[in-house]
């Protein structure tokens, strides 16, 4: 909420993280045209495409240097993850590096980080917390060698037995129905309260970099409906030249502005002030969510028929929506926790208000 | 990307003190209560108060009637202002218009104006939108002709808010009718004390008194012009940029547009309801705090707070309203009848902020342009999409509605 006090408000990116992003945007846009999000459906993984990523450094870059990284923050991995959502890129990006951080921040094994920071194994998390023997859907399980749960309190990571089977679905994702057992080796990482702050931590940042992915989907999307309004002409005049087609347009540029700027701001909270960033990651996300599935929908529509087909890339980022975007649950959950926590900041000091007499 | 918290030393906290205490000694109950009745959102004794101090343009040198005030101080006295709910509407008029007026105003007049400006003894009102042209303020049908060293003015500005309280109105007339639509305006600063000026409220539902201010055969001298005759339009568009948050932020300090105001107000609303929410029991004596569709609907307002925050320029303009709009609707919803309750009901319940949001929301859409042109401007500026070719975009067209 507003506060007191004075805040810079400062959007903007450094000269570095500039140069960050023009990179990865020109790796993406030569080495992931939608021909290659294409080809790697239905399991949604290019193992060339991360291999080339790998290269590039990816898989260490967000780890701190003591872990051998080069201690990238959320904010560099957010300004990256929108890259890869405008791409729609078919690689474990998320996963791999929310994973990773968390296997970094609670010493496991050398050899275990080894692997995983060559990109040898693929790693993954599982969202929500677990009892054991239940499956859970986990994004990229169905390509990684490890799985990061939160089982019964404990959190762990499971290993051997994986990866779990895949299960086609709406996104075209490696998404996998896996279970706590069968054989998997089991490296526990933390108990009780500590792991359940871990996971809620590592869950955050999944958030956060899922919404800068879905500004950049959104957007791309976006673009699409841009140039197809402007090029397809009605009655004389350009499609986009009318109020119908160009203000749905617009509300989607309003949506994503927004969206990239509070999810920058929710990076830069988790990071220097971690304490008080939990409400507004779930915001970033929870607001992102639901512009891509509006977004997407609106850009495909402004295609008309044409934009209904399978054929337009339009589907590629509409599927990829709510395929990505929903892994993670209820957009709605966490409208209801922000409500919780505000309500119970202010339950702890007031008298009590007046009757609701209904 | 930076967004700390910045630390006051010990002489910007005591300009803090400075600012609470010049409010909360000129900030009545009753003058506020005054305004809320009279729809009025201007307090002339807090006004001069502000003036006395330089605050009114802050970042004015001293010898030009400012306080000289650095970036952070000038953030400060802002929020302090939003704080004690000081209505902006004279400052942002103020600010809007006075960079065009010391640019294209006679060099001279500008001298005599200024020290008023700041101490707060002049003050300005826009005269751009006419009774039928709404948004489309380049259509202005308002005459003005020439008579030796005079204009002589005819015709009728609306939603000249703070007319009735302002010494100069920032006048946009016809000169040319027979030029391109854009070319034949000229604009002026016309003292509102002129014979001939008829200032006459209008009320809204939202709360303020606005106005409608007739002309009849108004004289005002060739000196008053501001800028080329039929050069109305180059002298409008700086305070029109402004309006239309097309500025960008300069010191990192500034909100991102005037949409972070209605996120304001929004927030306030918010707060609200969360007290509410905290405390109140259903008549069935179910906590409403253990209410899920409560919770989530207070969270999604609040999610929208922050989003209008984060949101630049003209996107910010319409997102903010709009977020205002939706959620005020939806807050006073959540709590009910009792969220129906005015300022002025004999049993004020601490609600009504609720139900003030929702009514001053509405307005929001409307000033400094309606968020439909705002979007044009995001559709053709933004996205760069063609704009369409209608007949009167360029074109004066004098018959387009009835002739007064």
């Amino acid at each position: 909420m507003v506060e007191s006090g004075i805040r810079l408000q400062d959007y903007s990116l450094s000269a570095e993280q500039e140069w960050l992003r023009e990179t990865f945007h020109k790796f993406f846009e030569k080495e992931c045209p939608t021909a290659v999000v294409r080809s790697a459906e239905p399991l949604g993984f290019d193992a060339e495409l991360w291999q080339k990523l790998l290269r590039m450094g990816i898989a260490s870059m967000g780890l701190p240097p003591s872990a051998g990284g080069d201690g990238a923050t959320l904010i560099e991995l957010g300004i990256i993850a929108e890259e890869v959502g405008r791409s729609i890129a078919p690689v474990p990006f998320i996963s791999h590096i929310v994973a990773t951080r968390l296997l970094a921040a609670t010493n496991a094994l050398d050899d275990v980080l080894i692997q995983a920071i060559h990109g040898y194994q693929i790693v993954t998390l599982a969202l929500q917390p677990l009892q054991s023997g239940q499956p859970q859907l986990v994004p990229d399980a169905a390509i990684a060698a490890g799985v990061v749960a939160l089982v019964n309190d404990e959190l762990s990571l499971y290993r051997r037995g994986l990866p779990a089977g895949h299960v086609e679905n709406h996104g075209r994702t490696p998404l996998g129905r896996w279970q706590p057992s069968d054989g998997a080796e089991c490296l526990t990482l933390a108990r009780g309260n500590e792991a359940n702050t871990i996971h809620r931590h590592a869950v955050m940042e999944w958030k956060i970099l899922m919404a800068a992915a879905l500004v950049g989907l959104t957007e791309a999307s976006l673009s699409l409906a841009v140039d197809f309004a402007k090029a397809r002409y009605t009655m004389g005049v350009p499609i986009g030249s009318l109020q119908g087609v160009a203000f749905p347009l617009a509300d989607v540029a309003i949506g994503v502005a927004g969206a990239r700027n509070l999810t920058r701001r929710a990076a830069w909270t988790a990071e220097y002030e971690p304490a008080s960033s939990f409400e507004i990651a779930l915001m970033s996300f929870a607001n992102a969510a639901r512009l891509a599935t509006r977004g997407t929908t609106t850009s495909a529509h402004m295609q008309g028929g044409l934009g209904f087909t399978a054929e337009a890339d339009a589907s590629l980022f509409f599927l990829r929506s709510k395929g990505w975007g929903l892994l993670a649950g209820d957009p709605m959950r966490d409208f209801v926790t922000i409500g919780e926590s505000l309500v119970a900041s202010n339950a702890a000091t007031d008298e009590p208000f007046i009757s609701a007499d209904q | 990307m930076d967004f700390s918290r910045i630390e006051l030393d010990e002489d910007q906290r005591g300009f803090t003190e400075e600012v609470r205490g010049l409010l909360s000694e000129c900030i009545s109950e009753e003058e506020q209560d005054r305004q809320y009745r009279d729809g009025s959102g201007f307090d002339e004794t807090l006004h001069f108060a502000l003036g006395s101090k330089g605050w009114l343009m802050p970042t004015w040198p001293v010898e030009h009637g400012g306080a000289g005030l650095d970036p952070v101080r000038a953030r400060v006295l802002e929020l302090e202002l939003q704080r004690a709910k000081v209505s902006d509407m004279t400052l942002l008029n103020l600010r809007a218009v006075w960079p065009a007026i010391e640019k294209h105003l006679d060099a001279a007049l500008v001298a005599e104006l200024r020290p008023g400006v700041a101490r707060g003894y002049i003050r300005f009102c826009l005269g751009y939108t006419e009774p039928d042209g709404g948004s489309d303020i380049a259509a202005a049908k308002f005459r003005a002709t020439r008579d030796g060293d005079d204009w002589i003015l005819n015709g009728s500005k609306i939603f000249t808010t703070e007319a009735h309280n302002s010494q100069f109105i920032f006048l946009l007339t016809r000169t040319d009718p027979t030029r391109p639509k854009h070319e034949g305006l000229t604009m002026f600063l016309v003292p509102t004390a002129s014979p001939g000026i008829e200032i006459q409220a209008i009320r809204t539902f939202g709360g303020e008194r606005t106005n409608i201010v007739y002309f009849d055969d108004v004289r005002v001298s060739d000196r008053f012009r501001l800028g080329r005759v039929n050069g109305g339009w180059t002298v409008l568009r700086g305070p029109l940029d402004e309006e239309h948050s097309l500025g960008g932020p300069k010191s990192g300090l500034e909100d991102l547009s005037i949409g972070s105001h209605y996120a304001d107000v929004l927030a306030r609303a918010v707060q609200v309801a969360a007290d509410w929410a905290a405390t109140a029991v259903r008549a069935d004596g179910r906590k409403v705090s253990q209410d899920d569709a409560v919770k989530m609907r207070l969270g999604m307002a609040a999610a929208d707070v922050e989003v209008a925050l984060s949101t630049p320029g003209p996107m910010g303009r319409v997102f903010g309203s709009e977020a205002l709009i939706r959620g005020s609707a939806d807050l006073v919803d959540l709590v009910g009848a009792d969220g129906l309750l005015t300022a002025t009901s004999r049993r004020p319940n601490g609600l009504n902020e609720l139900e003030f949001a929702h009514r001053y929301a509405q307005g929001t859409a409307t000033y400094g342009g309606t968020v439909e042109v705002f979007r044009n401007i995001i559709s053709q500026h933004i996205l760069g999409l063609p704009r369409l070719d209608l007949r009167g975009r360029k074109a004066f067209l004098q018959n387009s509605a009835t002739p007064r």
